[in-house]
């Protein structure tokens, strides 16, 4: 018997009609389920289940589900996390993505577990959620513009400035499948194109307003429990340097490792990182920190651009994916222009990994003669062009010229450009983030089997395998991969960052206390962690669904074809051999069949 | 004893308001705090915990058409048997630092937490202090004296390192 944790309550909005309903969370789904990206799961699987008819991810049948955790808002630390879940326009399949600030606290103050959108809004609209009352206001009058002023306009509209927003840009007004949902400046769920599902049902923003207590069963217990875990994250040897630089420190590290992606992913060590790093920005361009709700960490860095060219560019960023993917991989060191290209991102709300991703793809393309410059508009984009870049940015999210392909993500560009796909980086057509694996086949494999595409917050292995994993055997590394994607989704199914336990060193049993505190119900670290290996199994099981194989299941071609050209990482490649057996190893160790499919169904 | 905010160190994180709703009205709710962080962005760039000076003249109170605030050791209270909820204090605040929840009936208002603020304890980034009020622009006088244009320096090596000490004296001429 669940006792606290949750409002039982799902908010069910279909666009179409107007209609909102407040449907019951039933108890079972919240104890196998437990919240976020696991309740998402749970839906977009009966939707696909449900569905006779192959889902368009763009189409009104499409859902999006918009979920905190049940820690989400509490007093414990980084507790301010929210998923997106849906089917990916990116991808084609499952998809999640998930954003810090405080727009998902504000949600479960509004008194919901979770919020389905279903359909299409007859003209571009907002969603405003204010505690009880559900309205979906007309908003003609923001169309192209940016997140930032799309939350002034909102604000206008509801008469409420307390409203907490989470807006898309232009690129998801013109469904560009890497596109991001932005909230508190520059907080974004960024990848697989939420953005562009909120565009193709016409929804420029949610906003929302809350004032309920969030349900605790004993909040005594938890306070003992959290003021612990503040103190233990405080105690870290490293917590001021990561308050002052945040995720801005992994600049030096990656490149020190030999896994910064630099030059479209074909280096990894970028000669003029120590222009880019976490000690230029704290110099130069750092004006304050900022952090997530109830976070004491404050990875956030505001930053302003004081004098030359880009003089006048102020954000919260760039974090270290940003700096890497439209710096280093760019070819590109002016940390001024990497701020403004990161703000650009932001205002028309378009993911920087992926955008980093794909520009580097083109720049190596035109390099290597396999793309020209007429296949550009006529333009040719040399290593480190910044008005280039940024004028690509600009194009992608409005869809002018070739933006109108680029758009369309990985799968869109090798379509017209086969010639490409040993160039650029993805799998299952979503672009790889900014750690290369070519020196380690775990991370490889992480990318290789992760549900979304290749993205790193599946399996952020690398790290372990450079540093300790001289000795270990490929089961040894499978084993590191599962054990990543079982233990991560719980992070996003309680509605917590998962920052000070990769980070920090912040133990996971600090969340099964958390949990029997908030819930009333004492489970073990195993039972939880087998709900969040069964939301692995489902997402699977949904992709399977969608056509899904193992066929799916390889990194970037890169990894295999190229060797590491130079740096502490120098020769590595991937072997296709080791990568298929390590394939059979996973399989069977997740009790999938050999062709990846796992033994439930949705 | 006086709470200072220091709006330049605030990462708009709201553990202080999390630390008030709990601690004071047993409930995780950051609307029932007392403390509110303004956070405003890109132009002018900030984040600001807002919450009570306890001020000496309380304007809240000269607006209480019941006189049900009051002011005793230094801290400003509502007495709840005179309040008749007519939320006159929250306007008549130039700081807008008192605030209104629609479960409550009275205005949630800072008190110090009687001497010990758990926002103040909970503070990760050292935004919000408790001072004797001696130590009021403490921060600008120190900076004011270190920065003093017309110090004299020496140079020296500690060990290796080249190191010069600075120090206001004025220059003695020989012949006086």
């Amino acid at each position: 018997m669940i006792k606290g944790g949750y409002f039982f309550s799902i908010l069910d909005v279909d666009l179409t009609s107007g209609e909102s309903n407040v449907v019951p969370l039933d108890e079972k789904v919240a104890y196998d389920y437990i919240g976020g990206r696991g309740f998402g799961a749970r839906f977009v699987a009966d939707l696909v289940k449900n569905s006779r008819k192959r889902i368009d991810p763009l189409g009104p049948e499409n859902i999006l589900v918009i979920a905190p955790g049940p820690l989400s808002g509490l007093y414990i630390p980084a507790a301010g996390k929210n998923s997106f879940v849906t089917l990916s326009p990116a991808t084609g399949i499952y998809g999640d993505s998930s954003m810090g600030g405080v727009f998902g606290v504000e949600l479960r103050q509004a008194g919901y577990d979770a919020v389905i959108i279903r359909g299409r809004a007859p003209e571009l609209s907002a969603l405003a959620i204010d505690d009880g009352r559900i309205n979906i206001i007309p908003l003609p009058e923001a169309r192209g513009k940016t997140t930032l002023e799309t939350e002034q306009i909102v604000r206008q509209a509801t008469g409420d400035e307390d409203m907490k927003i989470a807006s898309i840009g232009v690129a998801g007004e013109n469904c560009a499948v890497f596109s991001c949902v932005n909230t508190d400046w520059s907080r974004n769920a960024g990848r697989i194109g939420i953005g562009a599902v909120m565009g193709s049902k016409n929804l420029k923003a949610v906003a929302v307003r809350g004032s309920k207590d969030l349900p605790v069963h004993d909040l005594d217990a938890l306070m003992d429990v959290s003021r612990e875990g503040y103190e233990h994250i405080a105690s870290h040897e490293l917590f001021s340097f990561w308050q002052d630089q945040g995720l801005m420190s992994v600049v030096d590290y990656a490149n020190t490792m030999g896994i910064l992606p630099t030059y479209n992913f074909q280096q990894t060590v970028f000669e003029r990182a120590d222009k880019m790093n976490g000690y230029i920005m704290e110099d130069r361009y750092k004006i304050g920190d900022s952090a997530c709700f109830g976070c004491s960490m404050s990875c956030g860095n505001i930053c302003l651009v004081k004098e030359g060219k880009y003089r006048g560019t102020v954000t919260e960023g760039p974090e270290y994916e940003s700096a890497a993917m439209l710096g280093s991989n760019l070819g590109a060191s002016n940390f001024a222009y990497i701020l403004k290209a990161n703000a650009l991102c932001d205002e028309v709300g378009l993911d920087t990994i992926s955008s980093g991703g794909i520009i580097g793809a083109l720049m190596e393309g035109q390099e290597k003669g396999v793309i020209s410059a007429d296949d550009l508009d006529g333009k040719t984009l040399n290593w480190g062009d910044e008005d280039g870049i940024l004028e690509i940015i600009s194009k992608i999210a409005n869809r002018e010229g070739v933006g109108d392909t680029l758009a369309g993500g990985s799968r869109a560009i090798l379509a017209r450009w086969p010639q490409l796909t040993g160039i650029l980086c993805q799998v299952k057509g979503l672009e790889q983030s900014a750690y290369d694996s070519r020196a380690a086949i775990s991370m490889a494999l992480g990318y290789g089997t992760s549900d979304i595409g290749a993205h790193h917050t599946r399996a952020w292995t690398v790290a372990r395998e450079l540093e300790n994993g001289e000795n270990w055997s490929l089961q040894d590394k499978a084993d590191l991969v599962i054990y990543h994607q079982n233990v991560r989704p719980l992070f996003d199914m309680f509605g917590v960052c998962r920052l000070p336990w990769i980070e920090l060193g912040f133990p996971e049993d600090y969340y099964r206390r958390f949990y029997a505190a908030v819930t009333g119900v004492e489970r073990t670290m195993e039972d939880l962690l087998a709900c969040s290996s069964h939301i692995y199994d489902l997402t699977r099981s949904i992709n399977v669904n969608l056509g899904i194989s193992r066929k799916d299941d390889y990194p970037p071609a890169r990894t295999f074809e190229d060797p590491v050209p130079s740096g502490p990482t120098k020769g590595s490649v991937v072997s296709r051999e080791e990568y298929e057996k390590i394939l059979d190893i996973y399989y069977e160790k997740r009790g999938w069949s050999a062709e990846g499919e796992p033994p439930i169904s949705l | 004893m006086h709470l200072t905010v220091i709006p330049e160190r605030c990462s708009g994180c709201r553990v202080c308001e999390l630390a008030c709703s709990v601690g004071r009205m047993g409930v995780n709710n950051p609307k029932k705090s007392c403390v509110r962080v303004m956070v405003l962005y890109p132009h002018p760039v900030i984040r600001m915990p807002i919450i009570c000076k306890q001020c000496g003249i309380p304007k809240c109170g000269e607006g209480c058409p019941t006189n049900a605030i009051f002011r005793e050791n230094g801290i400003v209270r509502i007495n709840e048997e005179k309040c008749i909820s007519c939320n006159q204090c929250i306007t008549s605040c130039p700081f807008g630092a008192m605030f209104l929840h629609e479960d409550l009936e009275y205005p949630l208002k800072c008190d110090l937490c009687d001497g010990e603020p758990l926002c103040v304890e909970a503070c990760p980034k050292e935004a919000l202090k408790f001072h004797p009020k001696h130590i009021l622009g403490q921060a600008h006088r120190l900076s004011a004296a270190r920065n003093y244009a017309r110090m004299s320096k020496v140079e020296y090596m500690d060990g290796e390192q080249k190191k010069i000490l600075r120090y206001a004296r004025e220059k003695v001429q020989k012949d006086d």
